[in-house]
């Protein structure tokens, strides 16, 4: 054998799997996502990646339009009473889980049961319930105490923990308890035979399943499947995913490196765009129960000091329209965001008006702990610059740098800071949980019962009251700007400004759902 | 020499239960929450604590340590805290990978070091030690994540001969297979590369200054025969010594290695439950590893037989 034709048929031996790869790769959709999916039931657990698996899994009852409107998904049609106190839905027909068994209204009562007790506007339905009644096999009744013109949004809205339809089998699991049975309602089946936790999870297109007959409207309309498999890639290595995108190993990448946005811009076959249009609001949250932040001046004392702009440009970089400022306590962009008392963030930036505030206030340079995850880099540097600004105005800091787990052990401690406590952390909230005070849970005020930072306080719990109450949009715009008003009097936290990181994928991708989280319906190739 | 295996096998078992104490404690006592991990940020503390009693992780150490150890003696290393998955299939998963990058690197370093070794003993002084030399030193000190990056630029990116990422199972043929993991091999492999030429080459000389070897060369045996048959021989015991404890490096390597080519590996497994606290999958993992490593020291123990036959168990 001459030399040169054993060398060609070496290459060509090994160029023949990637080519006959390339060519299977046409129906799979191959996208990284921002971690691992480490669990799969998205009622046990809050985290967003679970949420997302859940999105392709299960369909909901309703979905959120672009509007942030709630309408009909896999409900035909719903019907409030004049009382307001009796909502009939009724399925869609054709309706299938991913066993080939109808989709029944007992499902989805046993599936709002469950889903009630851990979601936080759930627990809310839980309150106000009277009774769930199947009164057909497809059609079930709601009844409620009290009227709520927003159950429609709480069984629609995106934000963990999403009413996912399951199999009533599946749904009586107690939902401290993981389920083992993947059977869902949605337009992919997950294989959990081929999911390796930490590498991959393989998603196929349910060919049963009907969509609905109208163009996709972010979580409503028609989730039509144009791909035969998604497959998710999970790649620790943010360099690593950049250089799969470029090199085609790859078609979509959800949480691109700030600093590696440059090469793939560089790239004309990749995109790099804001597909989470609603992004994610980050914050300052403090520690209510120890000084110096247990007292309200204090808190309010470092407003003149915070930088809107130096907070989303450590994050994110220079380019305006990866952030958004200025930030009130509700997303940007979204209905019930305002202007009322912006000016607080909006004035000149003076960090000695914050170090007299402060004085006055009585702030004696004791120490404040901050604690920031070395393993998320956007809120790393969301706590480099907290803690610039603190020292600035004349704090004395001690920045703790750790990975997530033992973070998020930490802050629930509520030790004071010198016994292994707290005094600040930052994180981000997905912008459509914190669009309503609903799911907002930094603006809650319910103190040692709420979330991590114990922060009390009756008018906001009040505020957030009327809201569920609220007959329409108007007065719920009042008590949005009402409840701003009172996270400047009271500063629970502190808004940095709205953050929409962007995401890459192969310009071969076309008819990506914007809007939210990474959606795999509409989707297509070419 | 039975006997000696059998002894040294059943000697693997207070050492295992040393490294089940060590490791059990040490994660008792680490900071960290698993439940507050999977409760995620949404979750009030008494979520939190609900699941934190449902993974029955609210008991007391002496009964968590001896359910594990008891479950461990009856095969079963129980049950990830986030996947819901047996420790067994998550290792089963995982463990081929990881598996095919130690062999291949395992072969493809001991091929290249040990021959630089011989050439550089044989040569000493001149420009080919003074290479070997530098590529060890080289070998040593370029972090394996930095010659990761560099191989996967030209040979993927540049060249598109190669894949950056992933892993084909061995089963679906051996080109495949060996197409995603020669640059892990590669990469993983240099610091090995290094190690084992830079003793080869240390033995080499100290063998080729023996009687023996200048007997042979008065007998007219040739320079090939006097290398690999009588000098290398001699001097294999101090390099399978090596070769063995380096298993250690590469199991450490295959951590950063599987990130940056993302190799769905045992190492990976290990980085991603210790990140989120999975204290069953983090016990099962170093366990195995050191089980492995017990097992590997025996063997060369019993290869030492082979080379030398004055050592007698």
């Amino acid at each position: 054998m001459h030399r040169r034709t054993l060398l060609q048929g070496t290459g060509l031996a090994l160029a023949a799997p990637r080519l006959a790869r390339a060519q299977g790769n046409a129906r799979t959709l191959r996208f990284v996502p921002q971690g691992n999916l480490a669990n799969i039931d998205p009622i046990w657990t809050t985290t967003t990646l679970a949420r997302n698996h859940g999105l392709m899994v299960y369909d909901t009852l309703f979905g959120l339009g672009r509007d942030f409107k709630p309408k009909p998904q896999m409900a035909a049609g719903h019907e409030v009473s004049a009382d307001g106190l009796t909502h009939a839905i009724t399925l869609r027909p054709d309706l299938r889980f991913h066993d080939g068994q109808p989709v029944l209204a007992r499902d989805c009562i046993a599936s709002i049961a469950r889903w009630s007790k851990r979601d936080v506007l759930g627990q809310r339905l839980t309150v106000l319930l009277e009774e769930m009644r199947p009164t057909a096999d497809d059609r079930f009744e709601i009844v409620l105490k009290k009227p709520w013109q927003g159950l429609a949004w709480a069984l629609g809205k995106p934000s963990a923990n999403i009413c996912a339809i399951m199999p009533e089998r599946v749904a009586q699991t107690d939902p401290f308890t993981q389920i083992t049975d993947y059977v869902g309602s949605g337009p992919f089946r997950f294989r959990a035979s081929q999911w390796v936790p930490g590498s991959v999870a393989a998603y196929e297109r349910f060919a049963g399943y009907v969509a609905r007959d109208e163009p996709a409207d972010f979580l409503a309309g028609g989730k039509a499947v144009y791909f035969d498999r998604v497959e998710w890639h999970v790649m620790p290595d943010p360099a690593t995913a950049a250089a799969a995108l470029q090199n085609n190993e790859i078609d979509w990448w959800e949480t691109p490196l700030a600093d590696l946005l440059p090469v793939l811009r560089r790239n004309r076959d990749i995109a790099v765009e804001v597909v989470n249009t609603a992004g994610a609001l980050a914050m300052i949250r403090f520690n209510h129960l120890h000084p110096p932040f247990d007292k309200p001046e204090i808190r309010r004392a470092l407003f003149p000091a915070i930088e809107q702009t130096s907070f989303m440009q450590a994050a994110l970089g220079e380019d305006k329209a990866l952030w958004q400022v200025p930030a009130g306590a509700f997303t940007p962009g979204t209905p019930l965001s305002n202007s009322v008392g912006l000016e607080v963030m909006t004035g000149p930036r003076d960090p000695e008006a914050a170090k007299r505030a402060l004085a006055a206030a009585g702030y004696k340079g004791e120490p404040v702990v901050i604690l920031s995850p070395s393993d998320f880099p956007t809120i790393n540097a969301l706590s480099e610059v907290t803690a610039d600004t603190l020292r600035r105005s004349g704090m004395t800091v001690d920045l703790q740098t750790m990975d997530w787990g033992t973070l998020v052990q930490r802050r629930a401690k509520r030790e004071a800071p010198a016994q292994g406590g707290w005094n600040i952390f930052c994180t981000t909230w997905e912008g459509l949980d914190v669009s309503v005070p609903g799911s907002h849970q930094p603006i809650r005020g319910n103190g040692a019962q709420g979330w991590i930072g114990w922060s009390t306080s009756p008018r906001r719990e009040a505020l957030r009251e009327a809201w569920f109450e609220a007959p329409d949009q108007a007065a719920e715009r009042r008590i949005a700007e009402e409840l701003q008003a009172l996270v400047w009097e009271e500063a629970p936290f502190i808004p940095l400004g709205l953050l929409r990181p962007p995401q890459a994928y192969r310009r071969s991708l076309t008819n990506i759902v914007t809007g939210g989280p990474p959606l795999f319906w509409n989707v297509r190739r070419g | 020499m039975f006997a000696y295996v059998v002894r040294r096998v059943l000697a693997t078992i207070p050492v295992m239960a040393i490294v089940a104490l060590f490791v059990f404690s040490l994660l008792y006592i680490a900071p960290g929450d698993p439940a507050a991990v999977i409760a995620g940020d949404q979750a009030t503390p008494q979520d939190v604590e609900r699941i934190r009693a449902s993974l029955g992780l609210d008991r007391p150490f002496l009964v968590r340590f001896g359910e594990w150890v008891w479950n461990i003696l009856r095969g079963d290393m129980g049950v990830s805290i986030f996947t819901n998955l047996p420790v067994t299939t998550m290792i089963q998963q995982r463990i081929e990978p990881t598996l095919s990058l130690m062999i291949l690197t395992l072969c493809l370093a001991v091929s290249i070091a040990v021959p630089m070794g011989v050439v550089a003993a044989w040569k000493q002084g001149s420009w080919i030690d003074r290479a070997v030399m530098g590529f060890a030193v080289l070998g040593f000190s370029v972090p394996v994540f930095v010659v990761g990056y560099v191989l996967a630029y030209i040979f993927a990116l540049e060249l598109d001969w190669l894949p950056v990422q992933g892993y084909t199972k061995f089963e679906e043929g051996f080109f495949p297979w060996l197409e995603n993991l020669i640059l892990p091999a590669i990469a993983l492999g240099g610091v090995y590369i290094a190690l084992i030429a830079r003793i080869t080459r240390a033995t080499m000389l100290e063998v080729l200054q023996q009687d023996y070897i200048r007997t042979a060369r008065a007998k007219g045996a040739g320079q090939t025969s006097i290398l690999f048959l009588h000098a290398l021989k001699n001097a294999a015991v101090p390099i399978v010594t090596v070769i063995g404890i380096g298993i250690a490096l590469l199991i450490g390597g295959a951590v950063v290695t599987e990130s940056v080519f993302a190799i769905p590996g045992l190492g990976r497994l290990t980085v991603d439950a210790i990140l989120r606290r999975d204290y069953p999958v983090i016990q099962g993992v170093v366990l195995l590893f050191s089980f492995v490593y017990v097992l590997v020291n025996l063997l060369i123990d019993l290869l030492y037989t082979l080379f030398d036959p004055r050592i007698r168990y």
